[in-house]
């Protein structure tokens, strides 16, 4: 009993994981870049929940039939802004670097991040924010409380996967994704506009992030200018874990990951050490299978 | 006088002018904290500088001239800090200096850089089979690793050392207005090592398996040792720099070497130029000294400012630099062209074609990155080694 | 619910240091000259153009604990605009505050420190948080400069004599709540809800478990960083009738919600003073929360009355729009701390000026604060004093505060 509670905590963290890890994987599969700034945009979708939240609240107030509203034009409005700041910071600081080294893409991202949590503190201010999206109750069985809300994370996710894996098997923009991802100079050989579609992946990438920002609110409420930072960083390992620029492979590493965290803090001498146990797993997988649990083995080329 | 003129030409100035730029700048600070008292803002600013140049040009050996992504260099600094404040702390009890001496500092540098050298042996372990990012990921993961298990750690010796869990340990600080003096010597025992290592063989094969690690194989060198090499020697130099941390510090905490920590680090790393050990220096220094005057000048409600000119710094640096698109602007405007400028129009120095030295060559500068993928056919498929069978690159 | 907060005064209790003269230290305070009634006035390094008197201060306003320092930083310039109106009469000058940012981090407290005392900083109240404060502490003792610290309670910062607390040290704060427990709580099931790599939630937890009756049974669990997932936590500690939560306000927050439906309704969360300001959390009802919450602490932000309450309006109308905490209240009382002992000390007949030295100041302060004829009202602390609705301070020469303690209760449990 106690383990199977332990499993659908561990779920309900892990789906949200693996939203993020989606959006990693998606803009390292094709951009070939680290992107420390997702955590951020992440942050800033939470917000743009906040500040819609609290636009439509008061009006739908006195309308009790109209409450569904608030909230999905919330989530629609963080689908959209998340998009539209990814694609900006695409076209303002990464583009210019398209072609230099690795390296100096990931400190641009990493000076986005920083830019993004200044803002954020400044606009917002310091004070934790509770955003409460919808909270529709749970269901009990016995001990075992599964809430509605880890449900919604967790068909959102497997739906996202499902969406991106047919999106990038069965349509043209999907097919010239992979191109570029393959081997970037034979797509632009083969008329694939590369702009075009790191922006588009840009796009897609920062709208999973508003989508894991909001399934993050949905579990934890709680809204600060770090609020991406950790999930961020949990998630980049989620990525690796099932093997980076894998769909399925995000998937199955985001929720290994929650389940792996919530069991280990369920054993109280071996909850401090919670970060270690999740990074030796880490360590142990990649050093039994290089690249992940799904990812690709590519064979090196001289 | 001529000939004394022409064999000082001859020497190799270019190799040394890290040497004499540091040595010059650490002789003027001591002479000065040593006859007047300098600030102490100033001392504990050089104490940080000194610092960070240790631990970017340590850092630069693994990212700059091995290629590979190291994330996790403030755990191995961590483990250096604690080793130095377990060894000043014995050093107390046993009333050997007060803990905060010359030779406590030398005794616990050694054993710093050991410990801290034999757990970059072990993370050059899995450097072996892993590249790139997932290399990258590995190393932030064992920063991770390191900080957890030392913030967790109760451990008490009588008469020796105390650490306290999240609280860490209390340490002796060495003097104040002199530590900063023992801080220019590790800068100048760094750049040495480091760029003694890159001018031998070692550093030429190092940089061959940056380059192209199968041509390097192929060519007979021997990868495995160089990358454990490299590792090695950058995790036992920001071992030392632990330990000069511990004691220019009055307590040593776990929670300080956070991942955040690494990535300043490679900041300053990238920012001055890959593989590039003056430019390590410099960005090190201006980063420091931007930051502690972002910190000390932005007071009160100011403060959030701070993060958004740094942010915008880095990036507007990153891009002029690295951008292929700036690439025309960033040739006719830059440092050395401002020098020769100087020096041709300004100082009117003559271009002596006698004293241009083997400078394309020349240590710091690989000159151009072979793409083997030009030179041999794209359709060439390696077997794969019986050693490393899941030997693999993205 | 009618009252949104309702506030018991069920325990009032001084917090008694003595059984922790352990933790002073070596050091002995009768080595410093008595200052008292002398004149310390002239000094050459300030003599050039002072024209206040400095108070400088180092904490946290950006990062995730910026929350705190903000607080600090707008109720000092409060307690400082409020002083100045009368200080130029009583005193002969006026005060500056000055506050740097340490984003919570050890390394940058140095710096600050620094230059705190470079732009001439005379008088400090050390950091807000514990962490930079152990190092910030080290290097005021060196240079003898006086610290009154507002929040950062660790039991080592007044370990040398130049440093007083405005806030209970964390073993103070966690010996008082277990003896709370073993008094009230006989028989429960006890609970403890801890962040693991943090000074203050590790010191206070270490000393509640050691002072708390054998008989309990006591079930931990804990968390570290900005980790905001309680779930697992909370089915750890679900069958607790009692569970005591040293932690701060934002962290204890998201585990109520958490736990809203799984924790057992009648049961109790009991935090300490970091728990100050949990009703005060944007977007997030302590009615929805069936249990009930109560902290030990020396502030109740969400006071109306008494010197408290009035603080509150002046500091809500005062210029910023930092959120007010216990941080806060105990920095404004810091500040008038200050003021106050250097009217005592002129009181005695002591001169000095806006031109004495950092380490002058510290001699008198560090003599003025202890002594028995000195006594400080503020607004932190139970605000009785006989019906006057203030409180008594008064310091040790250890430099532990006493003051009252008070259990509020922010919420009862729902019947």
């Amino acid at each position: 009993m106690e383990f199977l509670i332990n499993l659908v905590n561990g779920l309900s963290l892990g789906g949200v994981y693996a939203m993020i890890a989606l959006g990693y994987t998606m803009v390292y599969g094709i951009a070939k870049m680290l992107n420390f700034a997702h955590g951020d945009i992440i942050m800033v979708g939470g917000y743009t929940v906040y500040v819609f939240l609290n636009l439509f609240n008061p009006l739908v107030a006195n309308a009790p039939w109209l409450a569904f509203l608030s909230p999905v034009v919330a989530i629609l409005a963080s689908i959209i802004v998340c998009p539209i700041l990814g694609v900006a910071v695409e076209k303002t600081a990464y583009k210019p670097l398209r072609g230099a080294s690795p390296l100096a893409v990931l400190i641009t991202a990493i000076g986005v991040s920083y830019l993004l949590q200044s803002l954020a503190l400044i606009i917002f201010g310091a004070d934790v924010k509770f955003v409460i999206i919808a909270d529709l109750g749970a269901i009990k069985l016995g001990d075992l409380i599964i809430k509605y809300n880890t449900i919604i994370t967790l068909v959102a996710t497997v739906a996202v996967m499902v969406g991106l894996t047919l999106f990038v098997k069965f349509t043209k923009t999907g097919r010239a994704m992979v191109a570029v991802s393959e081997d970037r100079d034979a797509a632009r050989l083969m008329g694939v506009n590369i702009n075009l579609i790191i922006t588009v992946t840009f796009a897609i990438g920062s709208a999973l992030a508003a989508l894991a920002g909001v399934c993050s609110l949905l579990e934890t409420p709680s809204l600060t200018s770090t609020f991406g930072a950790l999930p961020g960083i949990k998630a980049f390992t989620a990525a690796v874990i099932g093997g980076i620029g894998s769909i399925p492979g995000a998937m199955v590493g985001g929720l290994l990951l929650g389940v792996v965290e919530c069991i280990c803090n369920s054993i109280p001498p071996l909850a401090p050490y919670t970060m270690a146990v999740e990074f030796i797993i880490l360590i142990v997988i990649l050093l039994v299978k290089p690249s992940g649990i799904l990812g690709k083995k590519r064979r090196e080329k001289v | 006088m001529a000939k004394i003129w022409n064999a000082i030409c001859k020497v190799k100035w270019k190799h040394f002018v890290n040497y004499i730029a540091i040595g010059i700048v650490g002789l003027i600070f001591s002479i000065m904290t040593l006859t007047t008292k300098l600030p102490m803002s100033t001392t504990v600013l050089l104490e940080t500088i000194t610092l960070n140049i240790v631990l970017a040009v340590s850092l630069s050996l693994v990212v700059g001239f091995l290629g590979e992504l190291s994330l996790g260099h403030a755990g191995f600094m961590c483990i250096g800090a604690y080793a130095g404040g377990i060894i000043s702390c014995i050093f107390k009890e046993s009333n050997i200096e007060e803990g905060k001496g010359i030779l406590t500092f030398i005794v616990s540098m050694i054993i710093g850089a050991v410990v801290a050298g034999i757990f970059g042996f072990l993370v050059g372990l899995p450097a072996l089979r892993l590249k790139g990012d997932y290399l990258a990921i590995v190393t932030l993961a064992f920063g991770e690793i390191v900080k957890t298990v030392l913030e967790n750690l109760d451990l008490k010796v009588e008469n020796g050392f105390n650490i306290r869990g999240a609280l860490g340990m209390r340490t002796p600080r060495f003097d104040k207005e002199t530590l900063f003096i023992i801080g220019f010597v590790l800068v100048l025992l760094t750049v040495f090592i480091v760029q003694n290592l890159i001018r031998s063989k070692h550093g030429r094969a190092i940089t061959a398996i940056r380059d192209n690690e199968i041509a390097a194989k192929a060519s007979g060198i021997n990868v495995t040792k160089y990358k454990l090499m490299g590792f090695v020697i950058s995790a036992a130099l920001a071992g030392i720099a632990g330990v000069y941390f511990s004691f220019a510090n009055y307590n040593v905490k776990a929670s300080v070497f956070d991942y955040n920590y690494s990535i300043e680090i490679l900041i300053m790393v990238v920012l001055g130029g890959m593989g590039n050990v003056s430019g390590a220096i410099i960005s090190a220094t201006a980063i420091t000294w931007i930051n502690t005057e972002l910190q000390t000048s932005l007071t009160g409600e100011l403060a959030v400012l701070k993060d958004i000119i740094y942010a915008l710094i880095l990036v507007i640096i990153i891009i002029y630099n690295n951008a292929p698109g700036l690439k025309f602007f960033r040739e006719r405007f830059n440092l050395r062209r401002g020098i020769d400028w100087i020096k041709h129009k300004v100082l009117r120095i003559k271009h002596d074609a006698s004293h241009e030295k083997d400078d394309e060559s020349a240590w710091d500068r690989v000159p151009t990155k072979i793409e083997m993928n030009e030179v041999l056919s794209t359709d060439f498929v390696v077997v794969e080694s019986t050693q490393n069978p899941d030997k693999e690159e993205k | 619910m009618k009252f949104t907060r309702i506030l018991a005064l069920v325990l009032a209790l001084v917090m008694c240091c003595g059984m922790l003269a352990s933790c002073g230290g070596g050091d002995d305070n009768t080595a410093n000259k008595n200052v008292l009634g002398t004149n310390v006035s002239a000094s050459d390094e300030f003599t050039a153009g002072n024209k206040v008197v400095k108070i400088g201060c180092s904490g946290p306003l950006t990062g995730p604990a910026a929350v705190y320092g903000l607080s600090v930083e707008k109720a000092a310039k409060l307690a400082v605009s409020e002083i100045n109106a009368i200080a130029a009469e009583e005193l002969g000058f006026t005060f500056q505050f000055i506050m740097l940012d340490d984003k919570h981090d050890p390394m940058l407290v140095t710096n600050n420190y620094a230059s705190l005392i470079e732009q001439g900083v005379q008088i400090t109240l050390g950091t807000v948080t514990t962490g930079p404060g152990l190092e910030f502490k080290e290097y005021s003792h060196d240079d003898n400069v006086f610290v009154l610290t507002p929040s950062a309670s660790g039991d080592d910062i007044p370990e040398y004599g130049n440093a007083f607390q405005m806030c209970f040290a964390d073993s103070n704060q966690g010996t008082a709540s277990a003896q709370y427990f073993n008094e009230n709580y006989v028989g429960k099931k006890v609970g403890i809800f801890y962040k693991s790599d943090d000074d203050y939630s590790t010191g206070i937890t270490n000393k509640f478990k050691s002072a708390l009756d054998k008989s309990f049974t006591v079930v931990e669990a804990s968390f570290k960083g900005e980790e905001s997932n309680f779930a697992t936590q909370v089915n750890t500690l679900k069958d607790c009738d009692v569970i005591f939560m040293p932690i701060y306000y934002t962290p204890a927050s998201q585990f109520m919600l958490a736990g809203k439906n799984t924790v057992k309704a009648n049961a109790i969360y009991y935090g300490c003073d970091g728990l100050d300001g949990i009703d005060a959390v944007e977007g997030f009802d302590i009615n929805t929360i069936p249990q009930e919450i109560s902290y030990l602490s020396h502030f109740n932000s969400g006071a109306t009355e008494g010197e408290a309450g009035e603080f509150i309006a002046r500091y809500n109308a005062f210029e910023g729009d930092a959120t007010l905490n216990q941080f806060g209240a105990a920095a404004y009382d810091c500040v008038w701390a200050i003021y106050e002992a250097l009217k005592f000390a002129k009181a005695k007949g002591t001169t000095f000026g806006k031109t004495t030295s950092s380490s002058n100041f510290c001699d008198i302060l560090s003599q003025v604060l202890p002594h028995e004829e000195f006594q400080f009202h503020g607004v932190t602390g139970a605000q009785t004093n006989g019906g006057l609705n203030k409180s008594d301070i008064s310091w040790q020469k250890n430099g532990f505060v006493n003051k009252e303690a008070v259990k509020y209760i922010v919420k009862e449990a729902n019947k």
